[in-house]
């Protein structure tokens, strides 16, 4: 009987806990297909600084964030930052209308089953992770209010700059 | 009895780490878009609510604490 509780206790620690992704650690390699169900990965953009948003229609901060987003990627994409939006919705028609809403010129991959929030362990909706070109997670930027802007865009512009 | 114990301790693991797995059931951040859908509101139509609503008032001669029991002063 002991074993046995010992053996049950093993499983209920073995249970998939998530891990949360925080500064400093190393950001999971995980694809998603984009709208042309194209597979989009982190190791893609290898070398670049790239910043994860995670967003879904129904998160009206997400919706706030991702013009802002979209400004500071046309802004620096030449010197090397790729914002990647991640769509969570359960339902894609609801993502398309909301992209349709308020476009936006950065790649977006769609994860409706919820998998690459899962891994990151998202602590809030919408959260961004600022990756550096090393693929090391810089800073996790969790919620989203304008006011945070200037700090963020900052904080790409100094990880821009960092050498490879 | 050997058996016994280990149709028992198979018992245990799996009753067990059904309590871990139910454990983990909480709404997780990226899921609350489920709790935002229509039907997943206390009044999916609140035109019809608020006639409800209505009717009740006028047929109690009171009005408020229609949502949950024990709720509403019942001062009017």
């Amino acid at each position: 009987m002991r074993t046995a509780l010992g053996l049950a206790l093993a499983l209920m620690l073995m249970s998939p806990a998530g891990h949360a992704v925080t500064a400093g650690e190393a950001a999971p390699p995980l694809s998603a297909p984009n709208a042309a169900q194209q597979p989009v990965g982190l190791k893609d953009y290898r070398g670049k600084v790239v910043y994860v948003d995670f967003w879904a229609s129904w998160c009206a901060p997400c919706r706030q964030a991702m013009p802002q987003y979209d400004r500071l990627y046309r802004k620096w994409a030449s010197r090397g930052l790729v914002v990647l939006g991640v769509n969570v919705d359960t339902d894609r028609a609801e993502a398309d209308r909301a992209l349709k809403r308020r476009p936006v010129s950065f790649p977006v991959v769609y994860d409706p089953a919820g998998s690459w929030p899962e891994r990151f362990d998202l602590p809030t909706m919408p959260t961004g992770y600022l990756i550096g070109r090393d693929g090391i997670v810089r800073y996790v930027h969790e919620g989203f209010r304008t006011s945070d802007v200037p700090a963020l865009e900052a904080l790409i512009d100094k990880t821009l700059g960092e050498k490879p | 009895m050997r058996l016994n114990l280990f149709c028992g301790a198979l018992l245990a693991v799996s009753l067990l780490s059904g309590c871990a797995t139910t454990a983990r059931q909480d709404v997780q951040p990226w899921q609350r878009g489920t709790l935002a859908k229509s039907e997943m509101a206390w009044e999916p139509d609140p035109l019809m609510a608020e006639y409800r609503r209505q009717v009740q008032y006028s047929k109690e001669a009171a009005s408020g604490g229609a949502t949950i029991g024990g709720g509403g002063c019942g001062c009017n």
